[in-house]
């Protein structure tokens, strides 16, 4: 009976000729599942709840696209109010965004978290170690720029985090796309282009990421790079348990930082074909310098019938030249009132 | 428009989470200055169509325009750029750079960059004269599938892949 039931189960996904499950296609991971649980949220959303929410979120977009008045002024002096990397300036019109309108459904229960131990759905505090080395790094920056007048600008803090390119975010800097993309552990970044592209061979699969553009190779059966081999997205191998592709990744580089970790982040990621439409996508994530404990998070990747475009990020970056030149002339300004 | 995601969050319970973080591809308020707000109206030049943001190019007419317009005989312009977002995200509703014609005029709302001498904006929001927002149209008139319709076929565009 065991037997028989794999073999249904077996039959319903894609194979290559050598029987291995065949992981290629598209996928788009937009969705409106966050990493971590809202307050209040149960782990499974009921029917109802889902759909609840993801009308709200069809309606933002529908009413984000209503036309306003042509005979509009220009925004506030002092700016327009928005909090957080908007500062206080805004972004642009929502026709830009594919946020996704859909909650992941993992074995058929609609979730409202990818992290799924710890059970509450949230990451695990982070180890003191870790507290005292975030804290470091933002009075770093401080320290560099003591002599300039503290600013109120929310647009060019923190004081210091401006000084030169290598200061700003990888995301910013078009060197890998921003809210873990590429990861290891591939997030969505619930703004927009998330599409993925598997391509696999007997000995390699490759993960193209969208944003910005990273294509991670993951060698199978293999070992691992040797410890001084440092990379953005770590050194990824992988194996096959059954029908899932297991791949672990380490080597990372000290720069990569996810979510605040070290260089000796691990993250072993679990891929299961389900269905000809989807794939699961399980990763456990561990650096005890970082977390008080390892933390597991699962979602679907649906395939997609839309294309991957290029995302050549350094070929318009003109944003980089834009906020580099802000800063220098702010420093220019304050040196000038220095000298008064 | 990021104050109507960070209400659409608010609506949802999910301002608290890692979705907040994520909102931007840089840093807005370091490239755009809060105290310079402008109010654009033009005509488009010329679209670059590149990541990380698309610029729009815009001329507007001005007696002490440092140009000839291009788009207005006898008369002198300004040029401007506006930034926008991802154009793979517009590509994949079947939107290019060709979909607007050159010589369209728009209305743009924004913040000049930091550096004033610099004629650049961030397109906080992108209009014809009449309102409407770029890029947009309702389905069934023929306009771009843009995803904001509930009741259309998402993704007819030319981006669309597949096995059609």
């Amino acid at each position: 009976m065991v037997v028989m039931a794999s073999a249904q189960t077996s039959s319903r996904i894609p194979r290559l000729p050598d029987g291995k499950p065949d992981l290629q296609g598209m996928y788009d991971l937009a969705m409106l599942t966050p990493v971590e649980r809202p307050a209040g949220l149960p782990a499974v959303l009921s029917d109802e709840q889902a759909a609840k929410l993801e009308k709200q979120a069809v309606e933002a977009a529908r009413s984000g696209a209503l036309p306003i008045d042509g005979n509009r002024t220009a925004p506030p002096k002092g700016g327009d109010g928005s909090v957080g990397p908007a500062g206080n300036v805004g972004g642009y019109n929502t026709f830009w965004l594919d946020r996704g309108t859909h909650y992941s459904t993992v074995d058929g229960q609609k979730r409202s978290s990818i992290v799924v131990d710890p059970p509450d759905g949230r990451v695990p505090a982070l180890t003191p170690e870790a507290r005292q080395r975030s804290t470091a790094a933002r009075s770093a920056y401080q320290r560099q720029t003591s002599d300039q007048t503290e600013s109120t600008d929310p647009g060019l803090e923190p004081a210091g985090a401006y000084d030169d390119p290598e200061r700003r975010p990888l995301g910013e800097r078009c060197v890998l796309g921003f809210g873990s993309t590429s990861g290891p552990p591939i997030l969505p970044n619930y703004f927009y282009n998330n599409l993925h592209q598997i391509v696999q061979t007997p000995d390699t699969v490759m993960i193209l990421t969208e944003m910005v553009h990273d294509a991670r190779i993951v060698r199978l059966n293999a070992q691992h790079a040797p410890a001084h081999v440092r990379k953005w997205l770590g050194d990824s191998v992988g194996h096959w348990e059954g029908d899932t592709l297991v791949v672990e990744t380490t080597n990372f580089s000290a720069k990569t930082r996810f979510r605040g970790s070290t260089d000796n982040l691990k993250v072993t990621e679990y891929f299961t074909r389900v269905d000809a439409n989807s794939l699961k996508y399980r990763f456990t994530v561990e650096d005890p310098t970082t977390w008080e404990r390892p933390w597991t998070g699962e979602y679907t990747w649906p395939i997609t019938q839309d294309h991957l475009y290029e995302y050549a990020c350094h070929e318009g970056n003109y944003a980089m030249e834009n906020i580099l030149r802000g800063a220098r002339l702010r420093e220019a300004e304050e040196m000038g009132k220095t000298k008064q | 428009m990021r104050t109507q995601i960070t209400t659409l969050l608010a609506g949802l319970g999910l301002v608290a989470t890692a979705l907040t973080p994520a909102l931007a591809h840089h840093a807005f308020g370091g490239e755009f200055d809060p105290n310079k707000p402008v109010l654009l109206k033009g005509k488009i030049t010329k679209i670059e169509w590149v990541n990380p943001h698309a610029w729009i190019h815009l001329e507007i007419q001005k007696p002490d325009g440092a140009v000839a317009c291009e788009f207005t005989p006898n008369a002198k312009c300004e040029e401007w750029m506006v930034e926008g977002g991802t154009p793979n995200t517009l590509l994949r509703r079947g939107i290019t750079r060709d979909s607007l014609t050159r010589g369209t005029e728009i209305v743009v709302d924004g913040y000049q960059t930091r550096d004033h001498s610099l004629a650049r904006a961030n397109g906080r929001n992108v209009t014809f004269p009449d309102g409407r927002k770029l890029f947009l149209g309702s389905s069934g008139t023929g306009a771009p599938v843009d995803g904001a319709d509930p009741t259309e076929g998402r993704g007819r565009g030319r981006g669309r892949g597949g096995n059609n």
